[in-house]
């Protein structure tokens, strides 16, 4: 009997334990978490079909260049870590949009056939878009210093962080990467402040011999869901850009966005740049379904340069206007977008005949499906 | 007869040996349903989740426990993990995150965080905590790689379904649950430990041999 008891109270004992087990003690320590964050991947791949009622690709903004075509976009894939006080982050893409459409080529050279005869000229890219390490000297200070993505501009390379699948053309011109340290405050969740010093040259993953370039951004967020930057990119090759991009999430369901960028040539070029106006409306009419517009005004300047073709095939002192209508469907971790744009221009830039321009409008629909990890 | 005697005796035995089991296991599903109960995200009367814990310290008086939960609050934990934003006689507020990743991504990158307030309130021998709005604060990929918030998309975690599987909220709470259960340790822990009052540092002025 005594032994029944005592195995009972065992059992009881046990059990209670384990009840109990969950919010023991557990071993004393004073350190607080150090923020380390394990290895991480994330990317996206995106391809599209597109269509250009000129029955040839007319439009020369960036990405979804081929018509009547299934093409690829790109793979991309990005690396990030975090321990302590340093991160690093490394960035890849394979793919027309992640390599000759978006990356500098590096190494050339002569190809030769099997007899040794030339036939033409190699090129290959290093597929980085992004290759940088930050150091967090204080809350407030940080440092960077690598191949970074641009800090100017509304919209970006990635398929993944675009509304829009095809681009505007500010975005085609400005840069798409800057090399080179720069240093970030932050006064408050609200304010910080940007400044650093870049290689000569836009989208190269070396400099042409010269760190000429200074670059900063004033970030700043008036109210909840508004964020704005105000951006210049300044250097004797590159020349100067002032940007200024916005966001106001103004409701749960509507959200507008601005971009403003205006450039100019450096002297030594002579005369030119563009400068251009861009309005995203977008309207979430679901969880899964958001639609946008985007109106851009863009403008070629003057130049005095012999030859200039401008920019994106919109001739020196002519303008062009585009209006693009996007939906975003998404489904999980896929994106579907359907898009249909008009591009009118005050001079004629499409349709080329004997080397002329001889259409004032182009207009192109596609769709494009992005999934991202 | 003699053999009645023994036989009558166990079948007591038995029936006594019968109720102390039964009341033993009686004894410990009422532990575990009330740990079970105390242990997860309930509503409260306003509609929004708390996690509520009561924690009995004998022997404790209110302003050691104060002094240990503001040391708690201020040095426990990382800032972006739990900061100490006010206190007053007997409470203690804190304001924290915790990043989560959506059970369908590929490398559990931060796809949200969710922001919380904690509240410490002491009394002689006896403390409690909650955890309260919870608010989703959704991440995005920005140009340089990395997720970051994306600003005026928050939602409250009582709406959390409308934009999320059932899957991805799940997994959104299991990650929230883990964490504030970890603070909920920690806290334990250190206001069971005195603070080391804090040593002050003494002048000491030389007397100049010479030059006097």
């Amino acid at each position: 009997m005594k032994k029944i008891l005592l195995l009972s109270l065992i059992a009881l004992g046990t059990l209670t334990v384990k009840a109990n087990s969950f919010g023991s003690t557990r071993a004393l320590t004073m350190a607080a978490d150090t923020g380390d964050t394990p290895l991480t991947i994330s990317g996206s791949v995106d391809a599209y079909y597109k269509y250009d009622f000129a029955k040839s690709s007319q439009i020369g903004t960036s990405f979804a260049t081929d018509h009547n075509s299934f093409s690829i976009g790109m793979v991309d894939i990005a690396l990030k870590k975090t321990t302590g006080k340093t991160s690093f982050v490394g960035e890849v893409s394979f793919g027309p949009r992640g390599q000759s459409q978006s990356l500098p080529d590096q190494a050339t050279g002569t190809v030769l056939d099997p007899s040794g005869a030339p036939i033409g000229t190699a090129a290959s890219s290093f597929h980085i878009q992004n290759l940088y390490v930050n150091y967090a000297a204080t809350d407030e200070l940080t440092f960077t210093m690598g191949y970074m993505g641009t800090f100017i501009g509304y919209e970006v390379i990635s398929p993944a962080a675009n509304f829009n699948y095809s681009t505007s053309y500010m975005f085609t011109n400005g840069p798409f990467q800057n090399a080179g340290f720069k240093a970030t405050y932050a006064f408050s969740p609200k304010v910080s402040l940007m400044a650093g010093v870049f290689n000569d040259g836009w989208n190269y993953y070396k400099s042409g011999g010269r760190i000429d370039n200074f670059g900063a951004q004033l970030f700043v967020s008036p109210v909840e869901g508004w964020n704005a930057y105000l951006n210049v990119l300044t250097g004797n090759s590159a020349g100067t850009e002032f940007d200024l991009t916005t966001s106001y999430q103004i409701t749960e369901a509507f959200k507008l966005g601005l971009n403003a960028a205006d450039f100019t040539l450096p002297k030594h070029m002579g005369t030119g740049g563009f400068s251009g106006v861009a309005l995203y409306p977008q309207v979430a009419v679901s969880s899964a379904v958001t639609l946008g517009l985007r109106g851009e005004y863009f403008k070629s300047k003057a130049s005095d340069i012999a030859g200039n073709a401008g920019y994106s095939a919109i001739a020196p002192g002519t303008s062009v206007s585009a209006l693009t209508a996007t939906a975003n469907i998404k489904s999980g971790n896929l994106t579907i977008i359907p898009e249909f744009r008009l591009d009118g221009g005050s001079a004629k830039s499409w349709e080329y005949v004997g080397g002329l321009p001889t259409a004032k409008k182009a207009s192109q629909a596609l769709l494009a499906v992005v999934y991202s990890f | 007869m003699q053999k009645a005697a023994p036989k009558g005796r166990l079948l007591f035995y038995i029936y006594i040996m019968k109720k102390v089991i039964l009341a033993a296991i009686c004894i410990v599903l009422k532990i575990t349903t009330a740990s079970a109960q105390a242990d997860s995200l309930v509503v409260d009367e306003n509609n929004k989740f708390v996690y509520y814990q009561v924690v009995d310290q004998p022997a404790s008086s209110t302003d050691s426990l104060q002094t240990r939960a503001i040391h708690f609050a201020k040095k426990a934990f990382a800032a972006s993990k739990l900061k100490f934003k006010d206190s007053d006689k007997g409470t203690i507020r804190a304001t924290g995150g915790v990043l989560v990743a959506k059970k369908s991504s590929v490398a559990m990158h931060e796809d949200a965080r969710i922001d919380y307030t904690m509240t410490i309130e002491v009394k002689d021998n006896k403390y409690r905590y909650w955890f309260t709005d919870f608010v989703i604060v959704p991440y995005a990929r920005d140009r340089y790689a990395n997720f970051v918030p994306v600003s005026g998309k928050n939602v409250a975690l009582e709406n959390g379904m409308s934009g999320l599987s059932k899957r991805d909220f799940d997994g959104y709470t299991a990650k929230l649950m883990a964490n504030v259960k970890d603070i909920g340790n920690r806290l334990k822990t250190y206001m069971k430990t005195p603070v080391a009052p804090v040593k002050k540092e003494v002048k000491k002025t030389a007397i100049p041999a010479t030059n006097w």
